[in-house]
């Protein structure tokens, strides 16, 4: 799926250069659950933005199914993202004016769908998260869980071969936490998904075959059992 | 279509932005229709003032500057050469009004030949005075007159009449009897302004004097508002029979004004020019020319429109658009998290700045609709309070200021041009055009688009990834 090499990226802070990633490597399976673990400001994020298309590494190569996104035009990679990368995020970023389908739906206006197709892809989507009967709901009307539950189905409508999350539990309370973590290792193994998760969550890191760690910019891999969803 | 649900939706969810961006762009609107409506108020008033005094039709005048007066105490010092004597004298007068110079008929051919010319028409602007010359005897002490020696005045207009929509006459409506035609140019018969008509109880029939000539009234006519300086019309050629000047026995072949009307609007200047070249020594004027000669509360009106009025109105326009804009881009500033989360959902930035944009000029076909409400406030309000303007214009473009005609040596002065300048008082409307209107909403759309530029750019430079690093 991904394959990473040298990547580098540098952020210009004032009049310093700070190295946020220093040439990694890494190579992701189609299918797989990485997470990765590090300190704040370690280049976690940074690291997500770049597999996701939204940044560009300052050196290396990123290569996701078999094009080299660093390459690619702006629109050709906003295309990429818009048909094959999922995003969650910690603040769940819900559009607050839209209702939970039409957030959802959101993701599906890039691509083109037809209207009908587009409403039943999202029904589809918000009874997969356990959130059906809320459709109509605003986000202000839904409970922390419930707004990241709509989250992981806009990320999903699409059908995306990756989701990348960044600190997707960060937000939420215990039990939520468990609950949503359920839900990402279920539908990761329904729906064969490539899922990166960037995170402290030590919950999360248990349930992870694969957990990777960066600090100071450089990623070493520090637990991999293999695990394929079954 | 999504784009306009959210659009719907974010409308409604920052109504009070909206609200202000919208009324802010409406007060601009408004100023900019109003005052364009008070102009064109001013100026259909300048229109009724001088189409009233030079018809219709016309769009240059041609007059010629009067001879040197005489010296007093010269031999011509008196216009008409008259002694007191042993008995009484009556008399009646048709002379040419002071400030007047003549020109030849010939000349109104020549004009109408000029190219951009549709019509020329001659005009003869006269007075007739009746008076007595007392005797000799009946002078008081020190010579002073008689209250019967002073002349009673009405002015008479020489009308050409194969050119009947050109000059004064062009202006006026028959209020009963007849208007005067081609076939009465060699007739004594008068059409009669239906005030004089009431002060000296004429009717349709009655029988008037003008130059010891008795001419039958043939119709009562009314001026619009503001013009009609002429008591009656006559026929030209019977104007120039009667008239005398400056030991002129006539004036045939005489006019003292040429009314012309050029093919059309934009050819007015180069025939101005083109009559300056054919007759230098005449006056030429047009009516934009005459328009800068009027004084009076109206010129005051006029200037308030065109130079405080414009202004005023492009600086609201100016600060309205700022406004829009600024409070745009302060919104998308607010919006950058719900803007990069739909560029990495895969937006495009067009598509973003779509939505920005459409936006944007939704609040300005609003501001367009409140702009117009608030301009037919504000012309209500101008067309309810607005006072009466006057105006002051020269009768003949190009006479001289009124002179005294001096009657012999006996002390006798009396001013007889009254006309020399007229003043006219006009109500002003403000009209509020469809074209106003259109020019409302596409100025609104466009303070719309301008501030949905600003906001546009502003999110078409946003990268997701700092706009999804950002805490809100």
């Amino acid at each position: 799926m991904y394959t990473l090499t040298g990547v580098t990226k540098n952020y210009r802070k004032r009049r310093e250069t700070i190295e946020a990633l220093r040439g990694v490597d890494l190579d992701i399976a189609d299918g797989e659950w990485l997470v990765v673990q590090g300190r704040t400001g370690g280049g976690k994020s940074t690291l997500l933005q770049i597999l996701g298309g939204l940044d560009r590494p300052t050196r290396g190569t990123v290569t996701f199914d078999g094009r080299d996104l660093t390459s690619l035009p702006e629109s050709t990679v906003t295309r990429v993202r818009a048909a094959s990368i999922g995003f969650m995020f910690q603040a769940f970023n819900l559009i607050p004016t839209l209702t939970a389908a039409e957030n959802v739906e959101a993701a599906l206006v890039p691509l083109g769908v037809k209207v009908e197709q587009r409403r039943a892809q999202v029904a589809g989507a918000l009874d997969s998260v356990g959130l059906g009967d809320r459709a109509r709901h605003l986000p202000s009307e839904l409970s922390g869980g419930q707004q990241q539950r709509v989250g992981i189905a806009r990320a999903l409508v699409k059908q995306p071969k990756v989701l990348l999350a960044d600190e997707p539990t960060g937000n939420l309370d215990e039990d939520t936490r468990d609950e949503i973590i359920s839900l990402l290792e279920r539908l990761w193994r329904e729906q064969h998904l490539t899922l990166v998760l960037v995170t402290h969550d030590t919950a999360i890191v248990e349930r992870a075959p694969r957990v990777a760690e960066i600090r100071n910019g450089c990623l070493s891999i520090r637990q991999d059992t293999g695990t394929q969803p079954s | 279509m999504f784009l306009l649900l959210y659009l719907r939706r974010e409308l409604r969810r920052r109504l009070r932005q909206t609200v202000v961006i919208a009324l802010g762009l409406a007060v601009g609107i408004g100023l900019v229709v109003t005052i364009t409506a008070a102009t064109a108020g001013v100026r259909n008033a300048q229109a009724a003032v001088l189409h009233a005094l030079y018809g219709i039709g016309t769009d240059i005048t041609i007059t010629m500057e009067p001879p040197p007066p005489p010296k007093p105490g010269s031999p011509q010092a008196s216009d008409f050469g008259l002694t007191p004597g042993a008995k009484d004298q009556q008399l009646d007068l048709l002379g040419l009004p002071p400030g007047l110079g003549l020109l030849d008929e010939a000349s109104v051919a020549s004009v109408a030949r000029l190219r951009g010319v549709t019509a020329a028409a001659g005009g003869l602007s006269l007075v007739d005075q009746k008076l007595t010359v007392p005797s000799a005897a009946s002078l008081g002490p020190g010579g002073k007159p008689p209250a019967s020696a002073f002349p009673t005045t009405s002015t008479v207009d020489g009308v050409d009449l194969t050119h009947p929509h050109l000059g004064p006459f062009a202006s006026a409506q028959v209020g009963s009897g007849r208007s005067l035609t081609a076939t009465d140019a060699g007739s004594n018969v008068a059409a009669v302004d239906s005030s004089y008509a009431a002060t000296k109880g004429l009717t349709v029939g009655s029988t008037i004097i003008i130059g010891y000539t008795k001419f039958s009234v043939v119709g009562i006519v009314r001026q619009p508002r503001g013009g009609g300086s002429s008591d009656i019309y006559i026929p030209l050629a019977r104007a120039q029979a009667l008239a005398k000047f400056k030991g002129l026995a006539n004036l045939n072949d005489k006019v003292d004004t040429i009314y012309v009307a050029a093919a059309n609007a934009s050819t007015i200047d180069a025939v101005q020019k083109e009559i300056a070249t054919l007759l230098p020594s005449a006056t030429v004027t047009s009516s934009a020319s005459l328009a800068n000669a009027v004084t009076g509360s109206l010129a005051g009106a006029a200037s308030l429109a065109n130079q405080l009025g414009r202004w005023l109105a492009i600086v609201a326009l100016i600060a309205a658009f700022a406004v829009a804009s600024l409070l745009t881009v302060a919104a998308v500033a607010r919006r950058v998290r719900e803007f990069g989360t739909l560029k990495a959902l895969g937006w495009r930035s067009s598509r973003v700045v779509a939505q920005v944009m459409s936006e944007s000029i939704v609040t300005g076909i609003l501001g367009a609709v409140a702009g117009v409400a608030m301009a037919f406030g504000g012309v209500s309000v101008i067309n309810t309070l607005a006072p009466t303007l006057s105006a002051t214009v020269a009768q003949n473009p190009g006479s001289a200021p009124p002179q005294n005609v001096s009657l012999n040596d006996s002390g006798m002065h009396r001013q007889v041009a009254q006309g020399a300048t007229h003043t006219v008082a006009v109500h002003m409307t403000a009209p509020v055009t469809v074209t106003a209107i259109v020019l409302a909403i596409i100025l609104a759309i466009a303070g719309g688009l301008i501030a949905g530029s600003f906001g546009g750019w502003r999110a078409a430079r946003l990268r997701p990834v700092e706009a999804l690093g950002r805490v809100e």
